[in-house]
């Protein structure tokens, strides 16, 4: 006779085979950082060695400094930008012109970034901003803005409204209902924009190399950069960091805010 | 008179909505309030606390002209349909919500709110979270958060409106006792015409705009206007065609 295998055994495997599928090119691109010699037709690297993680980790390649640096400005525009377009969405959500409003945040995103990137290529160098990483930061600022008011507008409706103004007449200043109601109520909602705002910035490429012109070194750079000098496994290793943060704030978003959102 | 709304006028773009509304209100007063919905209610109430400004009219509230306060200075507290209790916090806490902006002693806020929460018949459900109450939990709780801070006016925008009908009237008893315990001043909205006669003597129809009050009952009954006659007569005709003809026990 035969046995029917139970249903949660086959939802468990199916779960299994689903996350072993969407880790497969992250782990493809792990052991190839640890590659050395892959001539065609050989299905592997004939080598092996920790010798590029040994010196990313000990300091001795420059791909750390892109790691911490990509951190550093992902981090500071996430920061800025889901803080001031919390504000403006507000500002946005509410205003009777609404729709206007937030047609015009569209428009960034209507041109690719590269053509953007040259159209405001000008005001960056008479700005003496190009080639700076002050200029790749304003840059990122600029693309990651209009989306951070598109994504909190819609958190503004009317039960959120109307949960602030029952606060003002039950006593709150406007400061202490954005500390007692709004933000408790927008706590999930900020932590997902965040981390959407930072993955923004954190793979942004055609405006980063054309108003940094080579001057911030973000990982999204460094591994084009590899991949154009045919460096395979440099590019593996540097793909490798790049794609670590997202998984990381994938597991806090399924760990922590949805599972609190549900 | 506590509270006085003279000639208030309210347009939305090319509609207008209060057209030179009066309202008065003396100390522990209640006034029900009757319209149709876009009548012009839920605009007047958010205009008495101040959560909209009106385009012509003043408010007066205890001989001051609050017509341009903020409403967290008004003492006029505006409670919705929803109970809309904060979600973060519980049943506690919502209670406790405006003492605490208020700054009370710790110990003050705990004797208030378990008061109030006996008061509510809530004191076994302090810990739990609103999603875990059913509607007229919710809506005690509201109350409570409401009544503890001891509101000069207190709004209601057809507080029961999304309630089932026994716990509708249970929840008009517990407010009337509660507004006698607290002599509360109170408008209280609504479109139901028989909450409307429970919970006040003095009834307004709001209709073109315009407030019209009736200072007690046997006025609003004899109005053409009010709809109370229809209501009569849709019984007593039912009821004079069962008594005749009773219903088929099929």
């Amino acid at each position: 006779m035969m046995k029917t295998i139970p249903e949660h055994v086959r939802n468990s495997w199916r779960r299994r085979l689903l996350a072993g599928l969407l880790a497969s090119p992250l782990l493809w691109l792990a052991l190839l950082s640890a590659g050395r010699q892959w001539p065609y037709p050989a299905l592997l690297p004939l080598e092996w060695t920790p010798e590029h993680w040994s010196r990313l980790l000990t300091g001795r390649s420059d791909l750390a400094f892109s790691l911490f640096f990509s951190l550093g400005l992902s981090g500071g525009v996430a920061v800025l930008i889901t803080a001031l377009s919390f504000g403006v969405s507000r500002a946005v959500a509410y205003h009777r012109r609404r729709r206007y409003w937030l047609l015009a945040a569209y428009l960034p995103y209507v041109f690719s970034p590269v053509i953007l990137a040259a159209c405001l290529q000008y005001f960056f160098l008479r700005a003496n901003l190009a080639g700076a990483v002050a200029g790749v930061f304003v840059a990122q600022v600029l693309i990651t803005m209009p989306y951070g008011v598109i994504f909190f507008t819609n958190f503004w409706n009317g039960h959120i409204r109307s949960l602030e103004q029952l606060a003002y007449t039950l006593g709150s200043s406007r400061w202490q209902a954005t500390l007692y109601v709004l933000w408790p109520a927008a706590r999930g909602t900020l932590l997902t924009g965040f981390f959407q705002i930072f993955l923004i910035s954190w793979f942004e490429y055609g405006l980063t190399q054309l108003i940094g012109l080579g001057k911030a070194p973000t990982l999204t750079i460094k591994v084009f950069q590899y991949v154009q000098e045919a460096n395979l496994f440099y590019a593996a290793l540097a793909g490798t960091l790049l794609a670590l943060p997202p998984v990381v704030l994938l597991w806090i978003n399924k760990r922590f805010v949805f599972s609190r959102m549900l | 008179m506590l509270l006085e709304a003279v000639d208030i006028a309210k347009r939305f773009e090319r509609e207008e909505v209060l057209a030179g509304v009066n309202v008065s209100l003396p100390a522990s007063g209640m006034l029900s309030v009757l319209g149709r919905s876009g009548s012009g209610k839920t605009t007047l109430l958010k205009i008495l606390a101040g959560l909209e400004s009106p385009d012509r009219g003043k408010i007066v509230l205890d001989g001051e002209d609050i017509t341009h306060w903020q409403p967290q200075k008004r003492g006029i507290v505006y409670l919705y349909q929803e109970p809309l209790l904060f979600p973060h916090l519980n049943v506690f806490e919502n209670i406790a919500f405006g003492l605490r902006l208020r700054a009370w002693a710790e110990a003050d806020i705990r004797r208030e709110v378990e008061a109030m929460l006996a008061d509510l018949e809530l004191s076994d459900q302090a810990n739990k979270a609103p999603h875990q109450l059913s509607g007229g939990q919710k809506q005690r709780a509201a109350f409570g958060r409401a009544l503890i801070i001891r509101p000069r006016v207190l709004l209601l925008d057809e507080p029961f409106g999304a309630l089932d009908a026994e716990t509708r009237a249970n929840m008009q008893t517990l407010f009337l006792r509660l507004a006698e315990a607290m002599q509360l001043t109170a408008i209280f909205v609504t479109h139901d015409l028989k909450e409307a006669l429970a919970m006040s003597h003095r009834i307004g129809l709001m209709q073109s705009g315009g407030l019209k009050v009736y200072e007690n009952r046997r006025d609003f009954l004899n109005e053409a206007g009010a709809g109370v006659q229809q209501e009569m007569n849709f019984w007593l005709n039912l009821f004079e065609t069962e008594a005749i003809a009773p219903s088929n026990p099929r």
